[in-house]
């Protein structure tokens, strides 16, 4: 297990994509995260991201229905692989250790340092 | 207002140029469901702006399409298949790729030898700095008629450096041409003749013109009297290994100059020939007149001067501040001088002022070159579309398989490339062993290591190209313009392959070219043996001009005595020059008891009394000179009477003349039938011929036919024996006379060349047609002749078609033939007529040539026997 090498863009894109579960395509992650992190993301960040994790392995898609708004494009719905929860798992476990790791005296002292 | 909106079309066809096609789809579809929500809640304007921003931002690694296994980059595959199917084309059908090869191997050949002699021609003194403000200050003389000299007065020069501000350097020169030098080599004494002569220059000549020296100083070399420059070139022939510095060599045995400095040699680019330069300090002692300030009266033929004009002078400027000059010193002249300002670069191309080469005749090589390429290429799309029916169920087969237009195009195009690179590889050879033939023919110096020169190989990549579009591009448009399924069928007709029409008109146009060109050929010609054999008014032949040795007019004399005594000759007459010669002594004489000059010139021909019996003039009226030694009488031609309105012979005679400004007086005791003594190009002047002792310059040696070698070394013998250290020079009168007609002895020459070879590249097309012709009709001549056709039917079947295209061919050949060859006789006073005889032997010989070009497919067709052509299926 020695790199599930996660970016912080591409770890709140898994994360979307879990949470979307099965609804997942590239518009739809982009509102999610829009709404719920109140940040925009570039069509042209988000696609470079998703390509990459599923060369990675983290993420498959498959090619879903096509609507009259998308002038019969077809969608491309993601879904994360076991690779991919290994992935984010590891990205928790790894940040929950360190937190955890933090002298609880830190949060004091930060807080009478005010 | 449009209920579909749709996003900014530029942006989405970018977007899908550069998307990866695996990708395309989807993010296309998210962009537009992006772009159709943004429309409802922002509007068309926001909406278009996020698209497009969108769509730049897309434009990074991972979107943009990878170049590889989506493209091919190298379609070597097919090349090389084009090349071989070419390859294998050219090689059955052996007969008509010889004929392409040839024809455009051939006329690729002119093009290169005319590319390398008008680049040569067009880069005349361009080494030179500065070499856009060097100016030539050369004269129009203004007489009745304007003529042309690009010699000055020779005080103009100095009068331009001193009085005026226009210029930075100016520099005088004055050549004499024909000088015999003479030098010491290993203690003994050596003459030589140079033809270029040696140039009395003043040492500014060296900071205008570019000609760096090996040896000595500039700054000091010919500021002394009696110093000389001479080239590389010409030191190593005088003196060989020797150190050339500080010997001297002697002009005429009279005048001693010191070398002090060696010139690189001169590079074939120029137009400065001397190869001698001499200090212009020296010309004191040559010509004390041409060298004093004062030498306004009249212009030396060699007198140049050159001028570096400052920067921003405009040469209109300069012109203007010599005029004055004219009125100052020649108040009186009749001939009104114009000094005008001739550019560096406009010097080897003006013929009035002794251009080498005119620009018109550079024009006329050219479209030459473009002639004979067009006909090659002609020829080339002639067989072509000839040949089509051949590849048309290649073209349908290719077609069936999924060929686009363009890529056959393509590939009838690299079979063209093909033949046209294999003829400019052998037209390279050629030219490459012909240069030597073409330096000699036009007298150049085209270096023969001429490959390495980088615009030759642009040239030549570019005349491929050209080429191969140019013949190219219409047979592979008709090639690939077949339907598959009539080409598969073989319903083709020639009718139906880019029109027989085209073929015929295409042939029509080369019969007309060649048939321009023979018409040309037969008027000069002509108009060449009229000129030479015409009846000039005097006796050419067997007359043979030696100089005279010395300046004592006693031992002319007595060596003319001597002469006389021997067996081989008939007459000798003293005398300045023959009766025709380029160039002559033309004065402005006075008539009688008028006050003025006459405005025209009179040719003055100075000769002792034997003149006129040596070539045999006709006396018309009056009698022969009296023998004097001075001038005491004179003899005028017809021509003089005439320009001063004298029409009857007796009111002439008695008359006085006064020439050369009233000191060569004398009544006319005699007058002279009309002689020519320029060329035919020229009207005769009005001559006339007078004693005076002083001008004598040769011998006219009138020799009987018999014996001339012999008699000649005996002449010689005489002469060196009275002038010891003297070069002995001789011409004949008749080889002089030839001489006057070199350019176009020259013109003829090329003009014949070069319709041989456009007539040579005609008949290969004619002739490849006619083969196409016999082995289309092979079947029907058969059935013919079965049906009881004869062989002069058969033969008549074939010809009528050529007959009629040549017929077509001379109508419009001879107007334009008619219209040329008039103008071109228009140079000359005296010429032949143009008759119908000339076009008559025109359309004759083309018709001969076309018949011996077709006969011998023609008759072997028409012999064969039916069964043989009939039997197979």
């Amino acid at each position: 297990m020695k790199d599930y090498q996660l970016g912080e863009f591409e770890e709140i894109v898994m994360l979307t994509v879990g949470i979307l579960n099965n609804k997942a395509y590239s518009v739809a992650i982009k509102d999610e995260i829009e709404a719920r992190l109140k940040r925009t993301v570039s069509m042209g960040a988000l696609h470079t991201a998703l390509n990459r994790m599923e060369d990675k392995g983290y993420l498959k898609s498959f090619s879903g229905e096509s609507t009259e708004e998308r002038a019969g494009r077809p969608r491309r719905y993601f879904e994360i692989t076991a690779l991919g929860k290994k992935a984010i798992q590891h990205a928790k476990d790894t940040r929950d250790e360190l937190w955890a790791a933090i002298p609880k005296t830190i949060w004091q002292a930060n807080l009478g340092g005010i | 207002m449009n209920s579909n909106p749709t996003p900014p079309k530029f942006f989405l066809r970018f977007f899908r140029w550069f998307c990866h096609p695996r990708m395309l789809d989807y993010i296309e579809g998210d962009l537009l469901e992006v772009y159709e929500r943004n429309l409802k809640t922002l509007g068309k304007r926001k909406a278009d702006w996020r698209f497009i921003k969108d769509v730049l931002l897309l434009f990074r690694p991972g979107i943009i399409r990878p170049r590889k296994p989506y493209q091919n980059l190298t379609p070597y595959g097919m090349y090389k298949s084009y090349f071989k199917i070419g390859w294998r084309t050219l090689l059955r059908n052996k007969e008509y790729t010889l004929i392409n090869i040839a024809g455009l191997a051939l006329s690729i050949t002119c093009c290169i030898l005319i590319f390398v002699l008008v680049k040569h021609h067009s880069g005349f003194d361009d080494f030179h700095q500065n070499e856009d403000r060097i100016y030539r200050i050369v004269t129009e003389q203004h007489r009745e008629s304007v003529s042309f000299t690009n010699s000055v007065p020779s005080p103009l020069g100095m009068v331009l450096r001193e009085n005026h501000s226009y210029t930075e350097k100016v520099a005088r020169m004055f050549q004499e041409a024909d000088a015999v030098i003479s030098f010491e080599r290993n203690g003994e004494k050596q003459l030589i003749k140079e033809p270029q002569g040696f140039a009395f220059t003043e040492p500014e000549f060296f900071d205008i013109f570019n000609f760096p020296l090996s040896q000595g100083n500039m700054k000091t070399a010919l500021a002394e009297p009696n110093t000389a420059i001479i080239t590389e070139r010409l030191a190593k022939k005088y003196f060989g290994e020797q150190n050339p510095i500080g010997q001297v060599i002697t002009y005429d045995n009279f005048l001693p100059f010191t070398i002090t400095g060696v010139l690189e040699d001169l590079p074939e680019n120029t137009d400065i020939t001397t190869e001698i330069f001499v200090s212009y300090s020296s010309m004191k002692d040559f010509n004390p007149w041409l060298a004093s300030d004062e030498a306004w009266g009249g212009i030396t033929g060699g007198m140049y001067c050159y001028a570096l004009l400052r920067p921003g002078v405009s040469p209109v400027e300069v012109e203007e501040a010599l005029a004055p000059y004219v009125k100052l010193h020649r108040p009186e002249s009749k001939n009104v001088h114009h000094y005008k300002l001739q550019a560096l670069s406009d010097i080897h191309f003006d013929g009035r002022y002794g251009g080498a080469m005119e620009k018109s005749d550079i024009g006329i090589l050219i479209a030459i070159g473009i002639f004979l390429l067009l006909t090659a290429c002609v020829n080339f799309v002639n067989l072509a579309t000839a040949q089509a029916l051949k590849r048309s169920k290649e073209v349908g087969v290719r077609k069936v398989l999924g060929s686009f237009r363009t890529q056959l195009f393509w590939q009838f195009i690299f079979e063209t490339a093909i033949i046209a690179t294999l003829s400019i590889l052998i037209a390279l050879v050629a030219a490459f062993a012909l240069v030597p033939y073409v330096n000699d023919f036009f007298s150049t110096q085209i270096p023969v290591n001429f490959l390495t020169d980088g615009t030759l190989v642009l040239f030549i990549i570019g005349l491929d190209v050209l080429i191969t579009l140019l013949a190219g591009c219409y047979p592979a448009f008709i090639l690939t313009g077949f339907k598959p399924v009539t080409a598969l069928k073989g319903k083709l007709s020639m009718q139906q392959l880019g029109g027989f029409n085209t073929r015929r008109s295409l042939i029509v146009m080369q019969f007309a070219i060649s048939q321009v060109l023979i018409i040309g050929v037969i008027v000069i010609m002509n108009q060449m043996r009229y000129a030479k054999q015409a009846e000039l008014g005097f006796d050419k032949e067997s007359i043979v001009m030696v100089g005279i040795g010395s300046d004592s007019l006693y031992s002319m004399k007595s060596l003319k005595n001597e002469f006389l005594r021997l067996p081989g000759i008939e007459k000798v007459s003293l005398c300045y020059q023959p009766p025709a010669s380029e160039n002559s002594w033309n004065n402005s004489i006075r008539f009688g008891s008028d006050t003025e000059e006459v405005n025209f010139p009179t040719n003055m021909k100075l000769a002792d009394a034997d003149y006129i019996s040596t070539f045999d003039l006709e006396l018309l009226a009056g009698r022969n000179l009296t023998p004097s030694d001075t001038v005491r009488e004179m003899v005028v031609n017809e021509a003089l009477l005439q320009s001063l309105g004298i029409t009857s012979y007796e009111d002439a005679l008695g008359e006085m003349i006064y020439a050369n400004g009233g000191n060569m007086v004398g009544p006319i005791v005699g007058i002279v039938r009309n002689f020519h003594d320029r060329s035919m190009h020229a009207e005769i002047s009005p001559a006339l011929i007078t004693t005076a002792g002083n001008m004598y310059f040769n011998y006219a040696i009138k020799i009987n036919g018999q014996s001339v070698k012999t008699t000649l070394e005996e002449i010689e013998e005489l002469w060196e024996a009275q002038n010891p250290d003297k070069l002995f020079e001789y011409s004949f009168v008749d080889d002089e006379i030839a001489q006057f007609y070199t350019a176009e002895d020259t013109l003829l020459k090329g003009i014949q060349f070069f319709s041989f070879i456009a007539i040579f590249i005609g008949c290969l097309g004619l002739y490849g047609l006619i083969s196409f012709m016999i082995s289309q009709k092979t079947k029907e001549v058969g059935i013919r002749k079965v049906m009881g056709g004869g062989v002069a039917h058969i033969i008549w079947l074939f010809g009528q078609e050529f007959v009629r295209l040549i017929l077509i061919a001379f109508l419009i050949a001879a107007p334009i033939g008619w219209w040329f060859m008039n103008q071109w006789l228009q140079d000359f006073e005296f010429k032949i007529t143009l008759d119908v005889w000339t076009f008559a032997l025109a359309i004759g010989s083309s018709i001969i040539i076309a018949a011996l070009t077709v006969g011998y497919q023609v008759i072997r067709v028409a012999y064969i026997n039916p069964v043989l052509s009939l039997k197979t299926e």
